[in-house]
Formats: structure tokens, sequence, C-alpha cells
């Protein structure tokens, strides 16, 4: 029943896509009107069919489905039954496939206020990328096929026809251990999701705006609000993996330059680049080849990291072939990147004028900085997730490509990023005034340095804490300066009250104090980066119950080895509490999980402080009787890494939310406000 | 006070407090962990994509235990990392040297960086559109043409190097172990001779091609994925002697060495001296077992003494089974 709804929505949707194509594609090339509403309601009606038909078959239990049979089970909890749905390939098809749905409503509404050939064409384009991700849907992932073979604990063989004979086994192994630890889990993958498919809507007004050859900025304007959630998303998602790491890969990390997380990093590179040129353009009619190329590459990357982190290539590049997934992925990218790039190598006439950029040390010249080393580091995550993968396929020779390498590459270039970050806002456009750009930046270069020595002096002399605390407290400096140096010169003018005059200047350019909220955000994870990997302690014991350890000024006492048996799996660990100076701290609970027939997984607890976090590993099992070997770390002023995620995430917000001021893209005065 | 005066001040003043800060970074006592960062730098074998120092499985810890060990021995980063790669298959060096396959990977990101600053410099000498004057007009109109050339010349490039992804002749999911008669096995990745395995099981031949999988995890310290292979080769009537001897010793060795059950250690090595009774590993290796397992030193020494009269033994087999002859016969317990 469920299969069969689950199948008929998916195909429900796949016409839908169909039919947004050729009717986009009718109204783009002779400006006659069709129903495109019908084909984006019955497109999101298929894809939201599809969703429903996967949940509900895990809320009851309905092992008839092969993905409910292979990747659930009747004992995980609630919120992680839900979360089975995108938990493997075949769901986390649907999902993306709801979420592009979604977005191809969104385009749809913009279209519906002011219908045009633009509007029409992206939303054909939105449809052809639909048509792709249903089809995988409907052919190699499918996630509605009957089981008609069960065996225990799973399916041996299934059908793809909704009417075959079921044969369901009784209950199912459940998902993947790590994956049902933490309620992250839930939500990590949707909003990282909503990320990496909204970067569909600028490419798909990009791919539009080409094939019709409409020069301008227009489709920047289309798009900007998407982009920037898109962008937004993007950045909470990449975030919340890394919190979920932290939390439950036990020793303290959140980034490990894994592929899978380097694959949600390119996009997010290029995508930020991208917000930033794309100003250029708006403002200035500059680089308009320069953001086709940055769209494209965009899109091209979502594609990239699906198709890596999708077809086990990471695992071992020799799985490639074992499924149909991994060439389907590879050629919609393949094809993604020779046709956009063949479209606009015919149309370069439409990129063909633009101004010329009249000095390195404007405003422009720091875009173009900064879109040089976002290029070159995304270039650099790219080649290093890649590389080894090629060299592996064509020659079997294995390479391993880690931390070591990508920090040494882009700690420099983060650096850099960061300095270019306190001049680019105070820089005017057009012009070189370097007496404006100093007057700009002196005091905050003391305040940053004064600010870095005091670090020295009384918290730590490690150079990168120094460094990232000097820039940091710089960049932070100048924009607190420009939003005084914008209210003084208000208050001067009208006589406001000086907060009125703050929020005045503030929302009226939001699009612009968005973008310096995200800087401060960036700066602040910066921050925390430099003392998570540079500051920190480092133990472990052999504990028996009643010991104590004293470890960076806690003592810490082993209480007692627990068990317990919540629904669906079983939490052995050892409790144990944490006092300071004679004052009881809190109760942490280190342990391994147990879910099923499956492995164990060792989970670690944080004792979270504004000061640091005290983080305890168990290293096994309590023996029997009751000894164990516990690992102490502690990570200082983590805290700031997530905050400032979340202030570069609301600042995208705001940007998104500001009132957008159509500007004149060739100002010929030069503009020397910011 | 003056401008000019506020601006000299500024700037000695950042001057001082930049070379402040700078002597106390440079002079700060530098607590680098070298145990650490030789572990960030070293893949572990048995996980995935972890390096040791940051895998909390059995081996890596091993691992790290010897790296902290040479470290206190005062043995050079080179040194160390040499010997984990050496004697652990499977490690990987995660810092890609610069040089060899690898070179690629740090002049890549260079190269990227000065194309990507003279695009910029030559974009700003040739706007599109918009000619410079020492740019006349019909080079612009070439520059035009050019640009759907070198669009299309990325463009089969990048369908050039995918082909080949796919074409490259890829160990599919061969199914016969005659497809791979003639192939040299170092050459089969562990995927894909499992697959041929299964579909083979009952192949007469397969045995090779399983004691040659078994042997590959054995040496990577995958004891679990080796076991299954060395119990079905001990266990087939296809397997050659000298086969289902070397089966029957690692499965010996594991049970000890893995598990410390002496009883199914010795039965074990008593199977395969029943096949060969010559087999100096076998009497070796059980003679280790009764010594370090049951303490029974005079069956040991008679079992060792044996094997150094095989006159084919190896020089450096002969030392070793003499040093381990003098400890037992001097009392010494077992390393």
């Amino acid at each position: 029943m469920l299969s069969l709804l689950g199948s008929a929505g998916m195909l429900v949707a796949l016409i839908g896509a169909g039919l947004l194509v050729t009717r986009g594609i009718t109204t783009a090339r002779t400006d006659r009107p069709t129903n495109l509403r019908g084909a984006a309601q019955v497109l999101s009606a298929g894809a939201v069919a599809a969703m429903v038909a996967l949940v509900a078959a895990l809320l009851t239990d309905d092992f008839s489905l092969v993905y409910t049979a292979n990747h659930h089970s009747s004992l995980t909890p609630f919120p992680f039954d839900v979360a089975t749905a995108w938990a493997a390939l075949e769901g986390s098809i649907v999902l993306w496939a709801l979420v592009l749905a979604g977005y191809t409503w969104f385009v749809f509404r913009r279209y519906r206020r002011s219908p045009d050939r633009l509007g029409a064409a992206a939303l054909a384009v939105m449809g052809g990328v639909a048509i792709f991700f249903f089809g995988l849907m409907v052919t190699v992932a499918n996630p509605f096929e009957t089981c008609v073979q069960a065996i225990e604990a799973g399916c041996a063989q299934s059908s793809p026809w909704p009417f075959a004979a079921v044969d369901a086994p009784a209950n199912g192994p459940g998902p993947n251990p790590l994956l049902q630890n933490h309620f992250m889990m839930a939500v990590h993958p949707p909003v990282l999701y909503l990320g990496y498919v909204g970067m569909t809507v600028p490419f798909a007004y990009a791919i539009g705006a080409l094939s019709l050859g409409v020069a301008g900025p227009e489709w920047l304007r289309r798009s900007h609000r998407s982009t920037l959630v898109a962008w937004s998303f993007l950045t909470l998602g990449i975030l919340l993996g890394g919190w979920w790491a932290y939390e439950v890969l036990s020793w303290g990390g959140y980034w490990a330059w894994d592929p899978v997380e380097n694959a949600s990093l390119m996009p997010w590179l290029v995508a930020t680049a991208f917000l930033h040129s794309g100003i250029v353009q708006q403002r200035r009619g500059m680089l308009q080849a320069w953001n086709f190329v940055l769209v494209i590459s965009t899109f091209s990357l979502t594609i990239l990291g699906t198709f890596l982190t999708r077809s086990g290539t990471i695992n071992s590049v020799h799985s490639f072939t074992q499924s149909a997934i991994g060439p389907a992925l590879l050629g919609f990218l393949v094809l993604t990147l020779v046709g956009s790039f063949l479209l606009f190598s015919t149309r370069a006439d439409l990129v063909s004028s633009s101004p010329r950029l009249e000095s390195y040390a404007s405003r422009e010249g720091t875009f173009l900085i900064n879109n040089l080393l976002l290029s070159v580091y995304a270039f650099i995550v790219l080649i290093g997730t890649t590389y080894p993968l090629i060299l592996e396929a064509f020659t079997r020779t294995q390479v391993g490509v880690g931390e070591p390498f990508f920090n040494r590459l882009a700690v420099p270039l983060s650096f850099l990023l960061l300095l270019v970050m306190g001049f680019g806002p105070v820089t005017p456009w057009r012009i070189s005034e370097p007496g404006l750009i100093w007057r700009r930046t002196r005091n905050p270069a003391v305040i940053g340095l004064a600010a870095g020595l005091l670090t020295a002096l009384a918290v730590t002399r490690n150079g990168w804490v120094v460094l990232s605390i000097t820039l940091g407290v710089f960049v932070v400096s100048t924009l607190v300066a420009l939003v005084f140096e914008q209210v003084r010169r208000r208050i001067a003018k009208t006589g406001e009250t000086l907060p009125d005059a703050v929020r005045r200047v503030v929302t009226g350019d939001g699009a612009f104090w968005g973008g310096q909220l995200s800087h401060a955000g960036v700066v602040l994870i910066a921050i925390g980066i430099s003392f998570a990997a540079n500051v920190g302690a480092h133990d472990q014991a052999q504990m028996a119950p009643g010991d104590s350890k004293t470890f960076e000024g806690y003592t810490i006492t082993y209480e007692s080895p627990f068990q317990r048996t919540p629904p669906g799996r079983t939490i052995v660990g050892a409790r144990l509490t944490v006092t300071r100076g004679g004052q009881f701290v809190g109760t942490v609970e280190p342990s391994w999980n147990f879910f099923g027939e499956q492995s164990g997984v060792g989970t670690p607890d944080v004792l979270h402080s504004p000061g640091g976090d005290l983080y305890l590993t168990l290293e096994d099992l309590p023996g029997s009787s009751g000894e164990v070997s516990v690992l102490f770390d502690t990570s200082p002023m983590i805290w700031i890494l997530w905050f400032g995620g979340l202030v570069t995430v609301a600042g995208g917000l705001l940007a998104m939310r500001a009132r957008r001021r159509e500007r004149v893209t060739t100002d010929d005065r030069p503009t020397v406000d910011v | 006070m003056s401008e000019r005066f506020r601006n000299t001040l500024t700037v000695s003043l950042i001057v001082v407090m930049a070379a402040v800060l700078v002597t106390l970074v440079v002079t700060s006592p530098m607590r680098e962990d070298r145990v650490q960062s030789i572990g960030d730098r070293i893949k572990c074998p048995v996980c995935q994509g972890e390096s040791i120092a940051n895998s909390p499985s059995q081996m890596a810890r091993d691992m790290m235990a010897l790296v902290e060990e040479r470290v206190a021995d005062g043995q050079s980063d080179e040194a160390i990392i040499d010997e984990l790669l050496f004697s652990y298959s499977g490690a990987v060096l995660l810092d890609p040297p610069a040089r060899g396959p690898t070179l690629i990977l740090w002049i890549a990101p260079l190269g990227g960086l000065v194309i990507g600053v003279g695009v910029i410099l030559w974009w700003r000498r040739h706007p599109p559109g918009l000619g410079s004057p020492e740019d006349p007009a019909p080079q612009r109109s070439r520059a035009r043409k050019l640009a759907p050339l070198l669009a299309l010349a990325g463009a089969f490039a990048v369908i050039v190097v995918v082909a080949g992804f796919f074409l490259q002749d890829r160990e599919g999911p061969a199914t016969g172990v005659a497809n791979l008669a003639g192939e040299d096995l170092d050459d089969v990745s562990n995927e894909t001779m499992e697959a041929v395995i299964a579909a083979n099981s009952d192949h007469p031949q397969v045995d090779g091609m399983r004691l040659a999988l078994a042997e590959r995890y054995y040496e990577a310290g995958d004891f679990r994925s080796a076991f299954p292979h060395y119990l079905a080769v001990a266990g087939s009537s296809n397997a050659a002697e000298t086969e289902a001897v070397t089966a029957l010793i690692r499965l010996g060795w594991m049970a000890w060495e893995g598990n410390g059950e002496v009883a199914t250690a010795l039965n074990l090595f008593d199977e395969a001296l029943a096949i060969d009774a010559e087999s100096d590993t076998a009497r070796y290796l059980k003679a280790q077992v009764l010594w370090c397992g049951a303490e029974q030193r005079d069956e040991a020494e008679g079992l060792l003494e044996d094997v150094l009269a095989d006159p084919e033994l190896a020089d450096e087999s002969r030392d070793l089974i003499q040093a381990d002859l003098d400890a037992i016969r001097s009392g010494g317990s077992c390393a």
C-alpha cells in the first residue's frame, strides 16, 4: 500500500518535472503563457507523497518495503525512525528531491509575481534537474521496491513492482549505530540538503539567462535571496555536522578534513566567493563571466559532493561499479559541466562589455583578492579530496591525503582571508583612497594588536591563537568603527538619538550589515578553531571504582560502572563526578552504545562550561571489577566556534531579509561611501 | 594634535606593539607534542581515513605506543615514520611528500594561485569589450573567438579524464577464477578477491586465492577477516598440502596471539605437523606457544633443537632460534 503510494508519488513527480521542462521551454521561447503552476503543483505533490509514504512506512514498521527491511528496526525510537528516511542512499535521494521540489515552488512563486521568459527558463532548468533526481529514484535508487524474499533482519530480493507478492521480514537491522546516537542526525542532513539543493536556484537562473541570451545582472537579482537562503543553510549544515562529530565521535574533534566533510566545504567556499563577486556585478557590472563560472562550479560541486558521499567511492574506489548510482551521478556531473560550459562559450557576446577596473586598491580589488583566495582554497580541497581517488583508479597507487596536507595549505589561506576581511569593507568603490583606508584601519590595528598582546601576556603565547585574536579583533574593530562613522554622520545630519541612528544605519543597508555580521561570525569561528586546535590538554588513566584523578584543575572521581537499556539499545558506561576546588561541577557518563546485534559505538560525554569543555571518553568497556581506561580532554573556548557559526548564519539571514535596494549598475559618480 | 603627529604616533605604536608581540610568540616555550604530530601524519591501517592519533582502534593505539617509545628513544620523525610504514602494511602517510606521484598536490595549488593572479592582471589590462590603447581591435575579436575554443578544450579535457576513469580496466565483479588466472594477484583488490571467492566457493582452484587474500589480511593485522579464509583452506579437500599447512599454522598463531587459546593453538600446530612433520615454521611457533603459553620448556627446547638441525634454515632464523633456545635453557621468561 505504502509502496504503491510512494511509487505513484515519484512517477507523478517525474511527470510534473517533465511538464515543467516542456512548458517552461515553451514559455521561455515564445513568451506565451503555459500552465507552469500546474506543473509545479504536480511535481511538489508527487515529491511530498513519496516522502510521506517513506516516513509512514518507517513509523508503522512496514517491512514489506525493502528500504525499511534493510535500514529500519521496530526498536528504533523516535526521532531516529523518522531520520532513517534519509539515513541510507535511496531515502536521501527522496529527501533531496523533496527539497528540490520545495525550491522549485519558491522559484515558481517568484515567477507568479512577475511572469517573464527568464523565470520560465529557470523553472525549466529546475524541472530538468528534478527529472534527473526522480529518474534516479525510479530506476537505480528506488526506495519503494517491495521485498519478495525475506531473510532474517533484512531482504534478499526485491521487486520494483508494487503489486508483487510480498515476503516481509519480521524486523530489520536498524540504521547505522553512529546515526542513532544523537538527535542531531535527524536535523543535520535536511539542513545540509536545504543548502546543497538551494544552489540549484542560482544555477537555474544562470542557465536560463544564458539560454535566452539575457545579459546583465537580472539573473543575479532574481536568485539572490535563494542563494542567501541556501548559503545560510549550508553554513548551518556544516556547523551542525561539526557539532555532531564533536558530541558523538569522541576524541573531541569537529573537523577532520574527511572527504565527506570536504564535500560540503567545497560548494560553501565557491558559493561564498559567488556571494561576493555577485555584489561586484550588481554594483559595477563587472565579473559577468566569472559569476557564471562560479555558479556553475557551485552547482557542480554539490553534485560532486553527492557523488563522493553516495557512491561509496570514498571507502573504496573499487566499489564505484557496484551500484549504478555512482556512474549515474558522475554522468550527470559531466553532463552539467560540459553542457553548461558549452552553452556559456556560445554566449561569449553576453559578457563582452564591462567597465574597467580602475584600481586594485578599490572595493572591487578586495573582492577580486577574496575571490582568488576562496577559489584557490576550494581548489586545494578539491584536489586533496579527489586526487587520491583518481590516482588509485588509474594507477592503483594508494596515497593518503589528510589533515597535515590540508592544514598546511588552508591555515595560511584562512589567515590571509581574515586580513582581507579587515580591509575590504572599509575600502571605497572604484577609486583608490589610501588615506581613507588608513584612517579607518589605524585605530582598529592598534586595538587588534593590544588584544593580541593581552592574550600573549595573560592567556597563551601560542602563535596561532595570538594571530587569530589579533586579526579577529582588528576585523571586528573596523566594523564597529564603520558603524560609528556612519552613525556620527547621521546624527550630525538628522539629530537622532544614538540607538535610533544605529538602528537606522544598520537597517538602511541590511544586505551590507548582514554580510558584516557574517564576517564577525567567521572571526569567532577562526578564534574558536585556533583555541581548540592549539590549547588543550589530554590525558589517560586506568581507573577502578572509587579512584580519583586530577586533571586541569578538575578532580574526577569514578563512581561506578552502569548499564541501561532504553528502547532499542543497551548503554554500558562509567559514571564519574567532577569537582573543582571542592565544588561539585557535574556528573559525566561516557559510555558505549549497542544497538541490537550491531557492534558498539563509543560515545563521549561532555561537561560544557564557558571557559572550556571537559571531554571524557571510555577507551573500552568496563572490566569485570569495573576498572576502565578513561581519556580526558579539554576543549577550551570551543563554544566560541559554535556561537560564531550561528552568528555567521544569522548574518546570512539578515542580509536575506534586507530590503533589496535596486541599484544602478553603471554608476558614473565615484562613490566614497560604503 | 595635528593629523601628521597622530599618524606618526600610530605608526610607531603599531610597529612597537607588533615587535613585542612577535617576540613574545617566538620566544614562547615550544610545547610541540611530537608523538601527536607524528600520529597525525599516519593513516590507521584498519580505519577509514582516520589518523592513528585520532583512532580508538587497538592497532592505532599500539602504533601510538610505538611512536611514544621511539620518541622517548630520541629517534627522528622520519625514522619513526619509516618504521611504521614499513612494519604495518596498510599504514599510509597522510602528509603526502612533495615528490613522486604526490608532487602535483603541492604544485597544483601554487599553480592555481599563479594562474589566478595572471588572469586578474590580464583581465585588468584587457577588460572584455573595452579595448585598451595598446590593444587594437582585431586582436580583441580574436581573443573573443578564442574563448569558446578554450571552453571547448576544457570540456574536452573533462570528458577525457572522466572517460578514462570509466574505461580504466576496472576490476569488475569478475565471475570466474579463470578470469584472474593470468593476472598477478598483487594487482587485484581485496574486494575483488572476496567477490571472486564468494562466486566460486567450490571451485577446486579457489584455495590458492583464499590463502593469498587471507595472508594479506593477516599481514595487515586484520585477523577477523583472515580467519574464515584460513579456516576454509584448512578444511578444504582440494587444497594443496602446503596451503593447508600454512592455513593451519596461521590459525594456530592467531588463536594464541589473538585469543590466548593455548590448547587450540597446539592442536592446530599438531594438525599442520601431521601433514608436514618437517615444517620449520610450525615447529618453531609450536615451541613458542609451549614455552610462553604452557610453560613446557623441555618440549619447546626439543622442538627448537629439531628446527636448528634443519640444514636449509636461513642464518637469521638460526640466530633468532638460538637466542630463544638460550633463553629457555637459562630459565628466562618468554619475550
